[in-house]
């Protein structure tokens, strides 16, 4: 599969022949490191001031190379199709390989960075239970009424909510025996099949 | 098997692997680490720090701190959850394979002195949505109004502090009542015996 670079994408990249060597490992690390970080303008500038290069043409660098890292990684290409896709540049057999090594070296982490970008529900976070009865009210006296009061604390992308949920225990045992028979479903020879594919 | 301390369930299977870590600390320090865990499950800081030093002659990796830690705040909280004495804490323990001379004893000593603070304050941190806080009053006695010139009425105003438990909030809920009605809130019923929840 090969990567389509468009002509903004090939002229940002066009600046890392003129830069040097050295400078394309320095653009490199300033691109893994916008990964990791976000955007650090401040870096740029003193990359800039070393390489005698200036910031905006950088800047592109920088942002060429993290869009064809990020492009790279997340559709797994292979080292020949990396090759071919980036021989269409015109670089130099040098510089085709350090960005091949680039590319080799941080794949594994950099695909791990954009699964966490994907949306996500609210997950489980802990549950606080507690367990009444109550024995009179205003209206009735003398009555033996349990009741199971649960505070569901849920997590979605570090915002903390809570759920108050109130039931009886009757319910609650509905509740558990559905939720088991969901588990139970992983059991049965359809889930078996398709798990068992997916391995 | 069921233990007590794990209210008369199986003990769950990382407790068993970790109980082995345990033993490889001297009870001295084992002891330390508990006063330290303590600490923790009270609701003051954790030092560390302090506990890197002790396990550091056992050589323990950061991951088989951390371990030691959950395990043995996990054997608190729960003997105290269950109600659990010392004595029969430290025999299960000790079945669980934890050396009986210095370990279990030294262990079971140091929950021992704690065990009712640390029932009190896991009292407290029980489940409780909101809680009371206090409640203000005042009464006004109504002169005149814009729709009649002579009104002469007591009035009643309550302002109950509620707290929050979550956000260590304080919401203020204020509430004005006519006599007649604050008579019902305070009796159950209105001066002259008439039944409750009839309106005005």
């Amino acid at each position: 599969m090969l990567l389509v670079l468009s002509a903004e994408h090939r002229a940002h990249l066009g600046c890392l022949p003129r830069a040097g060597g050295a400078a394309v490992g320095e653009l490199g690390r300033l691109a893994l490191e916008q990964l990791r970080r976000g955007a650090a303008p401040r870096a740029c500038e003193t990359a800039a001031r070393k390489l005698n290069i200036g910031v905006d043409t950088i800047q592109h660098g920088v942002e060429g190379l993290v869009y064809l890292l990020t492009e790279s990684s997340k559709l797994m290409i292979s080292e020949v199709d990396f090759h071919d896709s980036i021989h269409v540049l015109g670089f130099s057999d040098e510089l085709n390989k350090s960005l091949l090594q680039l590319y080799l070296d941080n794949r594994k982490e950099i695909r791990s960075i954009l699964g966490e970008l994907a949306p996500r529900l609210p997950s489980y976070h802990s549950l606080e239970w507690r367990l009444d009865v109550q024995l009179a009210s205003r209206s009735l006296r003398q009555q033996i009424k349990p009741a199971v009061t649960m505070k569901l604390h849920l997590n979605q992308n570090e915002d903390q909510t809570a759920q108050v949920l109130q039931t009886d225990p009757a319910t609650l045992l509905h509740l558990i025996q559905q939720l088991e028979q969901a588990l139970g479903e992983m059991k049965m020879n359809h889930c078996r099949r398709i798990v068992r594919n997916m391995k | 098997q069921r233990f007590r301390f794990c209210g008369d369930l199986d003990c769950p299977d990382w407790v068993l692997a970790e109980i082995s870590t345990l033993a490889k600390i001297s009870s001295v320090k084992l002891k330390l680490i508990c006063a330290q865990v303590l600490r923790d499950l009270l609701g003051e800081a954790i030092e560390y720090d302090k506990i890197l030093k002790l396990t550091s002659d056992a050589k323990l990796e950061s991951g088989d701190v951390k371990a030691t830690i959950a395990v043995l705040s996990f054997i608190l909280s729960s003997a105290a959850k269950h109600n659990v004495d010392s004595e029969s804490l430290s025999s299960e323990l000790q079945q669980l394979g934890l050396p009986k001379a210095e370990h279990a004893s030294g262990l079971c000593r140091s929950y021992e002195e704690k065990q009712s603070p640390l029932q009190d304050r896991l009292r407290a941190c029980s489940l409780r949505l909101s809680q009371l806080g206090s409640v203000r009053w005042r009464v006004d006695y109504t002169l005149s109004s814009s729709e009649l010139q002579e009104v002469n009425e007591p009035v009643v105003h309550l302002t109950f502090n509620v707290r929050d438990r979550e956000r260590d909030k304080m919401t203020a809920v204020p509430v004005t009542l006519s006599a007649n009605k604050f008579w019902v809130l305070l009796a159950g019923e209105a001066p002259g015996g008439v039944a409750a929840g009839t309106s005005w």
